[in-house]
């Protein structure tokens, strides 16, 4: 599919900073809310997409005593993402699986955590749900079984979340990814600055760096905010501060000149630049950021297990001081 | 903040059963809570409305991947026919043809294309809406009450090719084309329909199956075993299409993939490789003893030059040198006269009261003998079995009484009624093979082990 310009991505699925905040927090407060009022956030998902509230577990003995689980706040939803993401770049790498599969199941990961928080649903069966329909959408069909033992994880666990994923992406599938565009523009700025034969090799890493760049903007809110075309630039750009191949606003120039582009440059430049920022801004949680979430997130999605861990929460404050390098894979 | 009592443990289980009393049950996706931006006009996920939204009426066919309905879109008013999908019955959940159809639809809306209205799940099935369309060029092509003018003829290819110009223009290879899945809606509009084995090509070395297409419909390249091609084969099948119309029978009708290159060598000439260079390369290619070309004119007589010529474009062996559909669409037959006919103007069968949408499409295949009910018998089985006629027509019959009121809007109270426009055993008497079409299951097997294992193209 190659028409942006008619899509369902650039229709529904661009958003103005303002709105992606508005939605989840929104997201956020309804987990926050069911919390309250029935002690869990978990949803139950059913095979068709429907989902309801599991039982309220509100009514233990020393009700008094025991205080409500804490929900999680939208900065440490976000985190939850991010890191899950990134753990989606890490099982389509180990698959070996291309870019656009990968690219492809952020983005659904990323529309679907626009309507439900992460307290709701579990951002671990979700992350595996959409490289399941990611592989599916873009015909490189996986079976749900072998990607599941790859990943040692409960095939059935996708086949349940299948549906729901689909039905919160509005079953909008086709999603257009910075990773081809990439390639494109590298071949194009070949040509724009007459590249020699022995400079292959400087546009083969100048490429490299672009698409590692695209990566990291796929951590971001970027994708929600700008059309892919403009992502790649943005990666090119940053590629192009690294290896220093040509002249950016020179080649932006003549590239919007030869498309008629209502666009000015310094437009452009504008979004690049906030692309930029937000790339700046990235902060991946490391598995030690992660530790205190996950436990918050586990209370609220199973509070039987919550005194338990109140304890270790405890614990663990004690422990932040500790060496980073102690804390690596405690998260099993 | 809670209080502290045993007492207010009673309390706040009912406040909960209270709450949670609207949502207990099955609380649907709240997009709408969402913010709705995200799902834009038409909010996808409220599967609520299936029987809030949609009026269901009757059952217009049924087929391996469950049923079709007919319905009125209480939103809108229109009439539209649903398939019915049902879920978790398949060990790779969603059905993939399905999500073919319906990730490609959504994004391909123009007046020669199906409308996907609206997708949904409701109660264990997925739902897809689609426009309600009355007949099709199959039907049209088969009426012997119909006579096709060449205004006529070149209104329904035209129709077929500006369709086809909008999917490939979209990187969209249709790869089912037949009659069949041309479906006409009530102003005359012709809409390619059953996106199911569609799908983006472009990609460079991307490689396909070959197992596409009713075999009537299959370019040589594809019964050579090709694995990678591109929009040609739409053109080629639309070919098809157009020599059909012009003769009223399927044009090149093979037994098998090799009877179907010699049907194809007979009418055009055995190639030869100065003609197509890359056809000796093709892994099933064999060489077939040479015939010359008979005259075109000997075989469509009737046909203006004009029509010959673009025939000839579109029956072009070598796929690079193939006419394409744009092209096609700009040959001087579209602007010599007579002028292609008015849409709503074309002679069309009378509307059937059952629509074609649903059951060329995958979702309700070809099986021929398996019957299900009577409404997919008496679709099936006049394809393929004379006499049977008066028996299915009886069925259908009484399948009606049974059923609830079904001429609310006029158009489909005639399908009761209405005397089959096809005499079969005059049409097809003659004809030994049945229409072949990829059935379902060989379908989804050749789209997993042809299409999608072997070619992971790792990067």
């Amino acid at each position: 599919m190659a028409d942006f310009q008619t899509s369902t991505h650039r229709s529904r699925w661009i958003f103005s900073p303002q709105e992606l905040l508005e939605k989840r927090e929104a997201a956020n407060q309804r987990a926050a809310k069911s919390l309250e009022q029935f002690g869990v956030t978990r949803l139950e998902v059913h095979l068709d997409g429907s989902v309801s509230y599991v039982e309220p577990i509100l009514d233990q003995k020393d009700n008094a005593e025991r205080s409500l689980p804490k929900p999680l706040n939208c900065e440490e939803e976000q985190h939850m993402r991010i890191f899950y993401e990134q753990k989606i770049q890490e099982v389509c790498l180990a698959f070996k699986f291309p870019h656009k599969i990968q690219a492809t199941a952020i983005m659904y990961f990323k529309r679907f955590y626009l309507q439900w928080s992460v307290m709701e649903h579990h951002p671990k069966h979700i992350m595996l749900t959409c490289i399941y329909a990611s592989c599916k959408v873009e015909e490189n069909h996986v079976s749900a079984e072998e990607l599941g033992k790859g990943i040692q994880q409960d095939h059935q666990i996708i086949l349940n979340n299948e549906m729901v994923v689909y039905q919160s992406l509005g079953f909008d599938l086709i999603v257009y990814a910075p990773y081809r565009s990439v390639e494109g523009f590298n071949e194009d700025m070949q040509e724009f600055c007459h590249a020699r034969d022995e400079e292959q090799e400087k546009f083969k890493n100048f490429l490299q760096t672009a698409n590692a760049e695209v990566d990291r903007i796929m951590l971001t809110d970027a994708p929600l905010l700008y059309p892919p075309g403009q992502l790649s630039l943005a990666s090119l750009h940053r590629a192009n501060e690294v290896h220093g191949v040509l002249d950016f606003e020179r080649y932006l120039n003549i590239l919007l000149s030869r498309q008629h582009s209502a666009y000015s440059t310094s437009q452009l430049f504008e979004s690049l630049k906030s692309i930029d920022t937000l790339v700046g801004k990235l902060n991946i949680p490391t598995a030690k950021d992660m530790r205190h979430i996950d436990r918050k997130l586990k209370s609220c999605w199973d509070p039987s297990s919550q005194d338990e861990n109140k304890k270790r929460e405890k614990r663990s404050k004690h422990k932040s001081k500790r060496t980073a390098s102690e804390m690596q894979g405690a998260r099993a | 903040m809670h209080c502290a009592e045993s007492g207010d443990r009673l309390r706040r289980a009912t406040t909960v059963a209270a709450t949670a009393a609207a949502t207990t049950t099955k609380m649907m996706i709240p997009a709408s809570d969402s913010g709705g931006a995200s799902a834009g006009e038409e909010d996808p996920s409220l599967a609520k409305r299936v029987a809030d939204r949609y009026l269901k009426r009757e059952v217009l066919g049924e087929g391996t991947y469950g049923i079709v309905f007919k319905a009125i879109d209480t939103k809108t008013g229109q009439t539209v026919a649903i398939k019915k999908i049902r879920l978790g019955k398949y060990k790779e959940g969603v059905n993939f043809t399905a999500l073919r159809e319906i990730k490609l639809l959504k994004e391909l809306k123009d007046p020669n294309i199906i409308e996907l209205i609206d997708a949904f799940p409701h109660k264990g099935n997925l739902h897809l809406v689609f426009e309600f369309m009355e007949s099709d060029l199959e039907a049209v092509i088969r009426d012997r009450n119909i006579v096709l003018s060449p205004a006529d003829v070149k209104s329904y290819l035209q129709m077929t090719l500006k369709g086809l110009a909008y999917c490939h223009k979209k990187w969209v290879v249709h790869r089912d084309m037949k009659p069949n899945n041309l479906l006409i809606a009530s102003d005359g509009q012709l809409k390619l329909a059953d996106f199911g084995l569609a799908r983006i090509f472009g990609s460079p070395d991307r490689k396909f199956t070959h197992q596409v297409f009713a075999r009537w419909y299959r370019a040589p390249e594809l019964l050579y075993g090709a694995k990678q091609y591109g929009a040609g084969v739409d053109v080629w099948a639309a070919g098809c299409i157009f020599a059909e119309l012009l003769l009223r029978r399927p044009f090149l009708q093979g037994s098998s993939d090799i009877d179907q290159l010699g049907k194809i060598f007979a009418a055009f000439g055995t190639p030869k490789p100065s003609q197509w260079p890359d056809m000796v390369f093709l892994p099933d290619y064999v060489e077939y003893q040479y015939v010359p070309a008979p005259p075109l004119r000997t075989l469509f007589p009737m046909a203006s030059d004009d029509a010959l010529d673009l025939l000839s474009k579109m029956f072009t062996y070598d796929p690079k040198a193939r006419i394409t559909v744009q092209q096609a669409l700009e040959h001087r037959y579209f602007s010599s006269v007579p002028a292609p006919t008015k849409p709503s103007l074309l002679p069309r069968p009378p509307p059937k009261g059952e629509s074609q949408n649903h059951k060329p499409s995958d979702f309700i295949s070809q099986d021929g003998p398996l019957v299900l009910s009577p409404q997919r018998k008496l679709r099936r089985v006049t394809l393929h079995q004379d006499g049977l006629e008066g028996n299915v027509y009886q069925l259908d019959k009484a399948g009606e009484h049974v059923k609830e009121v079904r001429n609310m809007d006029g158009t489909t109270g005639q399908s009761g009624s209405m005397p089959m426009s096809i005499d079969l055993g005059a049409v097809f008497g003659s004809r030994p093979p049945p229409r072949p079409t990829l059935n379902s299951v060989d379908r989804s097997h050749l789209k997993r082990k042809l299409d999608l294992d072997p070619e992971f193209d790792y990067h």
